[in-house]
């Protein structure tokens, strides 16, 4: 048998044994789990995305631009140090500032604009009334400043009743997402390790 | 100046990023592409922050002999042998890094995962009770899906996978329609707050 | 009616188990949204570029695995070209080696026919730069050639060359796809993601900012239906279907139970 294949397969019995409770096998693979995947993050953030990023138009094309978000980036690290951790506030900020000023246009347009245009009053079908009143009273359920009593507690009941059928359908879709990673290392089990089925 | 500058630097960027989308000029766009270009290069230290800040705290679980520093020691074990083969021999196919990550990384972080189903069926068992309308309507919701979404489903009546897809692709969408204009507002209104500078808690404590 | 939950996790084990080693052989129906992505690449003509971003992590690889290499096989069998690359760590490897495979099955010619760009994990940026300029966000690809040098990737310069991007995916970056790609640069967008996180995008599909979605192992299932080559997704649906039946009749018990109790106590 290949070697590879049985440490799968020892390791995959491991973290199964934590269903019969907590025990040192597991234990063992969730820490052996963590330490690799963190390892193996690092290899591929330096090699595929800091060293063609930064290295390569810094030192290899002359970039000296490039000087700015190196320094930036080094930054990051003064976060080890209390006295002057305060200076990787300046990066961060870049990123998060960036990142919400990109994201405002693209929201608008995407989530709210053209959400609003697919669900423009379309009266002439059962399946545009039922569209048109779910979206309308589950909007008015998040309207939050106003308490749900009276005539505006009634379409926010309906708006529940509507979420609920959202989180109903999410959750099927959440066991059937469940059942399939199962399904894949039952099938590892039992067909690569065990060799019972193709 | 110790929250003034990452405050003016985040309104100068967060700005410039919303104005550039309006404005197609050469001299933008060129400045908004190395923007994009910085932002690349400044997160993926952010990350390797969040690994360096790992091997101190099970270095340190190690050397204090702190309770369980052995499955501490196992941790740093692992993260420095794919660190060394990556580096030493390479990631390319047949290497003992990709070896590692095929052998161990996949089929723990995979089995992992697949506890959760029967964790979910456990759940499912003890907790899920129509006690309530709301509760009976999301039972029903799941039951249909559950069995429109498999085969099983169409042998049952040929209704059931078709009643399951109009959930879906109805009233189900619907209300997740109504949930995504609430977040892309939130999204907005959260956005401007953080480049005017009104919501800082990514500065941290002072 | 408590059921130690033990004789639970031994009942869900052999739901899934049974149907794998004693196939039923039930039947699959395509639905809507799968034959959607298939026709939208169905419809690109020999030698247009297909992008596929492997934006998931590995513990959803039982999922992703098939929904991917149907896609893939699909492309490579229509002659379209195919660059990749991922936006999640983990999802590099195994792209790199699912794409490696597939390509080979067709006797696809790297640098020529099929690219791997590497990992990019800042995706905000990584999107919106593909709308500008490839080269700048992947100066070289995975194995660290220039992409100026690969014949398939130095006539590429952002979207206005990619006519699909696909989006293989366990959490939400597709949304960012959607937000980005979709909404400034009018990139067409089809989406294959983990059944978890597919009732999140049916809105996407509904407003036609997605040309299809394909959802979970189910939706691989199907799509090899459609390429006619079943592989993992279609050996799964037997046990899908079992375990499914199992779950809610154990739901039913435990209701049953529950009200009984309730009525016996009155």
């Amino acid at each position: 048998m290949d070697i590879g294949i049985l440490t799968s397969a020892l390791l995959t019995l491991f973290i199964f044994s934590f269903l019969y409770k907590d025990n040192p096998f597991y234990k063992f693979a969730e820490h052996l789990l963590v330490g690799i995947s963190v390892g193996y993050f690092l290899v591929i953030a330096i090699n595929t995305t800091v060293l063609p990023t930064l290295f390569l138009p810094l030192f290899k094309e002359g970039n000296l631009l490039y000087i700015i978000p190196g320094i930036l980036g080094f930054f990051m690290f003064l976060r080890f140090f209390p006295k002057i951790s305060w200076v990787s506030r300046i990066s961060l900020a870049l990123i998060i500032g960036a990142g919400a000023g990109v994201s405002i246009p693209a929201v608008i347009e995407a989530q709210i604009m053209a959400q609003m245009k697919a669900s423009m009053l379309k009266f002439t079908s059962f399946d545009g009334i039922v569209v048109m009143t779910a979206l309308c009273t589950t909007l008015i359920y998040f309207f939050f400043s106003k308490k749900h009593t009276g005539w505006f507690g009634a379409p926010a009941k309906v708006g529940t009743w509507f979420l609920m059928v959202f989180f109903g359908a999410t959750f099927g879709y959440t066991v059937m997402s469940r059942i399939s990673l199962l399904i894949g290392r039952l099938q590892f089990l039992l067909g690569d390790f065990l060799h019972i089925i193709d | 100046m110790r929250r003034q500058l990452p405050i003016i630097v985040c309104f100068g960027f967060g700005a410039f990023m919303l104005i550039q989308f309006f404005i197609p000029k050469r001299s933008f766009i060129f400045a908004y592409e190395n923007v994009l270009d910085w932002m690349q290069i400044i997160y993926v230290f952010t990350l390797l922050v969040g690994v360096a800040n790992y091997i101190k705290i099970n270095s340190k679980k190690v050397t204090g002999k702190a309770k369980g520093w052995g499955y501490n020691l196992i941790a740093l074990l692992g993260l420095f042998s794919m660190v060394i083969l990556g580096f030493a021999k390479g990631t390319d196919q047949g290497s003992p890094f990709l070896w590692m990550f095929n052998n161990l990384q996949v089929p723990m972080q995979s089995t992992m995962f697949s506890l959760l189903a029967f964790f979910v069926a456990s759940a499912a068992y003890r907790g899920f009770r129509a006690r309530t309308k709301e509760a009976t309507i999301l039972l029903l919701s799941a039951g249909i899906v559950m069995l429109g979404r498999v085969p099983i489903g169409e042998m049952i009546h040929s209704s059931v996978p078709d009643l399951a897809n109009w959930i879906l692709n109805f009233p189900s969408m619907a209300a997740r329609r109504g949930i995504l204009i609430g977040i892309g507002l939130g999204t907005i209104s959260t956005s401007l707050r953080i480049i005017l500078g009104i919501e800082r808690t990514y500065l941290g404590r002072e | 009616m408590k059921i130690d939950r033990r004789i639970i996790f031994v009942l869900i084990a052999i739901s899934v188990a049974i149907p794998l080693i004693f196939k039923i052989g039930l039947p699959n129906k395509v639905t809507k949204e799968v034959k959607m992505v298939y026709d939208s690449i169905e419809e690109l003509e020999q030698g247009e570029v297909v992008l596929v971003s492997f934006d998931h992590e590995a513990s959803s690889l039982p999922e992703i695995k098939p929904m991917a290499e149907a896609v893939l096989r699909h492309c490579f069998s229509k002659n379209l070209k195919v660059v990749s690359f991922a936006l999640l760590a983990e999802g590099t490897a195994i792209g790199d080696e699912i794409l490696r495979n597939v390509a080979n099955e067709y006797d696809r010619k790297y640098g020529r026919d099929y690219v791997f760009l590497g990992f990019r994990p800042q995706y905000t940026a990584a999107i919106l730069g593909l709308g500008e300029d490839l080269h700048r966000v992947f100066p070289e690809d995975y194995k660290g050639i220039s992409t100026f040098e690969l014949p398939l990737t130095k006539e590429i310069k952002n979207y206005e060359d990619i006519s699909l991007v696909v989006s293989l995916a366990d959490g939400d970056l597709p949304t960012y796809w959607i937000n980005y790609a979709e909404a400034r640069y009018d990139q067409r967008i089809a989406i294959a993601v983990t059944a978890v996180m597919a009732t999140t995008y049916y809105p996407y599909l509904s407003s036609k900012q997605i040309t299809g979605l394909v959802g979970g192992l189910k939706g691989a299932a199907e799509y090899e239906i459609l390429i006619d080559k079943p592989g993992m997704g279609s050996k799964g649906m037997d046990a899908q279907s079992v375990a499914h039946v199992v779950i809610l009749l154990l739901v039913v018990l435990g209701n049953v139970s529950y009200f009984l109790s309730g009525k016996l106590r009155k």
